[in-house]
């Protein structure tokens, strides 16, 4: 084997080594998407479109009911871009790792940078520099598992009668609650949540469904944020005394 | 909704990419303000919380309903099940039994 053949081989395995987490965590979870997409009449065509142009799973939920029912467009893109927002932190944070690329291989890498991609990426040590043909076959790879498992949840769906489908409808406020109570929760973070419940609630309720979402989502944010920085002064205090 | 759905996938598509690429290729160029980075962790469980309000107490999409609501009623097993296991796969599992087994004892 050359020395050429070596040194590809090992970047092969090593990307596909740290991509296998994601890859395997992925596919269930694309799949779910594309049964609760359809089992809420969303359209197969355009499920998989999603997976393939989104790619960010949270926000792939949430446009599901949103989309169904009917919420103004612009009010979709708003609330589903807000919660894409912290993207951008993750590019900011991994930056200075990528400064010796090529700005258009930048270009290309970024597309992957999910939730998960980042978390994995960002806890490698700094002693290697990630190269460009590593980085694209692990970021790939788990885009292929996303999009595989959104189709494989639409043609599983299609299979599943209207009466279950009904049920597994279920799926999506179970997943919405699944996120919310496993993630970080602390006090200011149920805070933040309970506000943009109650926001959301009350423009329901006044049939301005559309705007409780948005305004739910900056109330909801900017209280969870304030009381945050209470919290965490009011035990500063505590500990200094 | 077919045609609204397919502008609106773009955007969403088109605005995410922007923000991933757009950002690393900022880089260690520009910092962002403190306070948008205490912001921005918090936006998640408010959009959740948005989302959920709506989908549990009103499940008709009109009136608030507490009692008889099967959507509501199911949520009860699946939050504990999120609290005790923090587990997605296993609480979606819990959340969509628990939810079959109201509707049909009903």
């Amino acid at each position: 084997m050359t020395k050429f053949m070596k040194k590809h081989k090992s970047i092969f395995s090593a990307a596909l080594a740290d991509a296998m987490p994601i890859i395997l965590a992925y596919f269930p979870i694309a799949m779910t998407f594309g049964v609760v997409a359809t089992a809420n009449a969303m359209p197969p065509w355009l499920t998989i479109f999603i997976s393939i142009c989104v790619y960010a799973g949270g926000a792939q939920f949430m446009m599901i009911p949103l989309i169904i029912s009917g919420v103004t467009p612009l009010s979709v893109i708003i609330t589903v871009m807000l919660v894409n927002l912290r993207h951008f932190l993750y590019g900011t944070t991994l930056g200075p790792r990528f400064s010796l690329w090529p700005e258009w291989k930048k270009w290309i890498a970024s597309f992957g940078l999910t939730d998960e991609v980042f978390a994995v990426t960002s806890s490698k040590d700094h002693v290697e520099p990630i190269t460009p043909s590593y980085q694209f076959l692990f970021v790939f790879s788990c885009y292929a598992s996303w999009v595989a498992g959104t189709i494989v949840g639409v043609l599983v769906d299609r299979a599943v009668p209207t009466s279950l489908s009904g049920i597994l409808s279920y799926a999506l406020p179970a997943l919405f609650i699944a996120l919310l109570f496993i993630g970080k929760r602390t006090m200011p973070y149920l805070v933040a949540a309970a506000f943009g419940a109650l926001c959301a609630l009350a423009a329901t309720w006044l049939h301005m469904g559309s705007m409780g979402i948005i305004a739910g989502t900056l109330i909801g944010a900017t209280v969870g944020a304030v009381i945050n920085q209470l919290w965490i002064s009011s035990i500063h205090r505590v500990n200094h005394t | 909704m077919p045609f609204d759905a397919l502008i609106e996938t773009l955007v969403i598509g088109l605005g995410t990419y922007l923000l991933r690429a757009g950002s690393l290729s900022l880089g260690s160029r520009i910092t962002w303000p403190v306070w948008l980075k205490n912001w921005l962790p918090f936006v998640t469980p408010a959009v959740l919380g948005a989302l959920i309000g709506p989908l549990l107490f009103m499940p008709n999409g009109q009136t608030l309903s507490i009692w008889h609501n099967a959507t509501l009623l199911a949520a009860v097993p699946t939050i504990i099940t999120a609290w005790l296991s923090r587990h997605l796969l296993i609480t979606v599992t819990v959340g969509i039994v628990s939810f079959a087994v109201i509707t049909h004892s009903w």
